[in-house]
């Protein structure tokens, strides 16, 4: 977790290092520490000290970490040959080593040679069965040659032995729900609230899922981490509040039938419903008759979800992981409504 | 009589000196041999494991009551219960899996033996070395005087109970510099380099520990939480921070 203070050191040195300012040493060791990925930014930094003979004297040891870095960000930018050449330089200093090896093999994944890297990672497994980048590695190849499940294998055979990796579940969530597994994603998205319980992403990520599943008690759940997802951020994230008054009249529907159920208290709804509407107000005016009448009809109980997310959609919302998911949910949810 | 007592300056050159000198030399020395001789030692996975079986199994501990009380109840399950649950730990295994492990491990004896032999043998020597060739010597004098208590600690090796005590002996000039040149090997060998024997010492002293020990404390832990879902209460709050919002 990148905190507020780095956060700010960071943007200071960035902007320090853009101008000319100097400091690139020190920008590249934060972003380092803080395994950021600014690989643009990295490579032509680094690559400044790398060429200027006196810099990189400056060093010391630390010359080869910084060939490291900046081979890493090399092919994340696509320069092989820059990455090629800091790999060889680091190849000749350690002749045996493995972490050097591993930036081979992933040289090789860069170049796509898939049947090579995986050979290169498969040998490092050998020496060392228990390396979790190489684990990784190896899924996120796996995904790159859209073998989707090939990839949920590896993951999970890594989840097996590093089961508090929470970065893995993410991916592995991710990946369930871009295959509409929605049950195993919820299990996921489960376990990403018990190691972080306050990140308000796992809880709207969650609570789609659980929409998404549909039934009545999934959906009251929904409602409530979206509840949970509003609460953490001070009610403003646009998607949770368009999804309490999904949720609402979806349960309203599915409850319609049978009255013992305890009555909820509409009152959220239409609180969300009033916050919604102020905030397009606010800030996109054009699109709140749109949403007016969206709500509206959702009131009254019929169904309008293409019109909310098709508003949602081309609203500014600057969530853009909310609106990815929306993406791959829409089509279902109305399904589950129209049941 | 005790002021009277002159140092001769052959004993700076050829005492005092050379034993400084020669101390850092050999922390310099044992520092290079240790590097050469430590291995990398693959992790055993189960271990690793039961590290992650921990942590994961404490956040469920510690974020029980923001996931829905079924997916609690089927994790407790898989955690705890007394076929396969990861915390299960079968009767008769935990006590002797430690030191079934030392015998059936002969890696870990090894290394344990080098971290050692790098310690003792240079001691052993150096100190063999100076009370052959240095014993008896009076080799400093600190500037301030100091109480009777000090005596065994500064003029060790030499038995005269009216020298002063702010006289230094040899030998205790010896022992002087094996514990306290920590912070000039940290400026040679870098911060994290330096030998420090006093830690090492007591590293030795943690060794008896059971892992599986951790485990079944964490699975009582998880056996004995109460339930209590803490997101029907979000539903209350979030209204208020609309209502707020709104407003």
């Amino acid at each position: 977790m990148v905190t507020k203070t780095e956060e700010t050191q960071l943007e200071r040195l960035e902007n320090q290092v853009d101008n000319g300012g100097g400091g690139a040493w020190e920008y590249l060791c934060l972003v380092g520490r803080l395994k950021l990925r600014r690989s643009e930014k990295v490579l032509k930094h680094g690559l400044s000290i790398l060429n200027d003979p006196k810099k990189r004297s400056a060093l010391g040891s630390e010359e080869w970490t910084l060939y490291e870095q900046v081979a890493i960000a090399a092919l994340d930018c696509q320069s092989l040959d820059v990455s090629k050449d800091c790999i060889k330089v680091l190849r000749k200093g350690f002749p045996e080593s493995k972490r050097v090896g591993r930036l081979e093999a992933m040289l090789l994944e860069a170049k796509g040679s898939w049947a090579e890297a995986e050979k290169a990672y498969s040998s490092l497994l050998e020496d060392n069965p228990l390396d979790q980048v190489v684990h990784k590695r190896k899924v996120a190849m796996a995904k790159a040659q859209g073998d989707i499940s090939g990839a949920i294998e590896g993951l999970n055979k890594y989840l097996e032995i590093f089961m508090a990796d929470h970065d893995a579940w993410r991916e592995l969530a991710e990946i369930y729900v871009s295959l509409q597994m929605y049950k195993q994603a919820a299990f996921c998205y489960e376990e990403l609230i018990l190691s972080q319980p306050t990140v308000p992403l796992y809880h709207l990520a969650y609570a789609d899922v659980l929409y998404t599943l549909g039934g009545l008690e999934n959906l009251q759940a929904a409602k409530k981490y979206y509840a949970s997802t509003i609460d953490l951020t001070g009610g403003k994230t646009t998607r949770a509040l368009f999804g309490i008054c999904l949720c609402t009249s979806a349960i309203g529907q599915l409850a319609k039938g049978r009255n013992k159920e305890e009555k909820e208290s509409p009152e959220l709804q239409s609180l969300a419903a009033a916050a919604l509407e102020k905030d397009y107000k606010q800030r996109a005016p054009g699109k709140l008759s749109l949403v007016t009448t969206a709500l509206k009809s959702l009131k009254s109980n019929c169904c309008t979800e293409e019109m909310l997310i098709w508003a949602h959609h081309s609203s500014d919302d600057d969530n853009s992981h909310a609106t990815h998911l929306t993406m791959i949910h829409g089509p279902i949810q109305a399904q589950t409504i129209f049941q | 009589m005790a002021e009277d007592l002159v140092l001769d300056t052959p004993i700076r050159d050829w005492v005092l000196i050379p034993l400084s000198v020669v101390m850092v030399l050999i922390g310099v020395l044992r520092y290079f041999v240790s590097k050469l001789m430590r291995s990398f030692q693959v992790p055993d996975p189960k271990i690793v494991k039961e590290g992650q079986v921990v942590v994961r199994a404490r956040n469920l501990r510690a974020g029980a009551n923001f996931i829905p009380p079924k997916s609690f109840r089927s994790r407790r399950f898989y955690f705890s219960n007394e076929e396969n649950g990861l915390l299960h730990v079968p009767k008769g295994q935990s006590q002797n899996a430690q030191a079934a492990q030392m015998f059936s491990d002969p890696n870990m004896a090894t290394d344990m033996m080098k971290k050692n032999l790098s310690m003792i043998i240079p001691q052993t020597l150096t100190f063999a070395w100076v009370n052959f060739f240095f014993s008896g010597f009076v080799a400093a004098k600190i500037p301030f005087p100091l109480t009777q208590r000090f005596r065994s600690m500064l003029q060790n090796g030499i038995d005269l109970s009216t020298v002063n005590v702010s006289y230094v002996s040899s030998r205790s000039w010896y022992f002087l510099n094996l514990f306290g040149l920590r912070g000039l090997f940290s400026l040679i060998l870098g911060e994290e380099n330096a030998v420090d024997d006093t830690q090492r010492m007591m590293q030795m002293g943690g060794f008896g520990f059971d892992p599986t020990k951790n485990l079944s404390a964490e699975k009582d832990s998880i056996d004995i939480i109460q339930h209590e879902w803490a997101l029907p209460k979000f539903e209350q709050r979030a209204e208020a921070v609309l209502r707020k919002l709104v407003h």
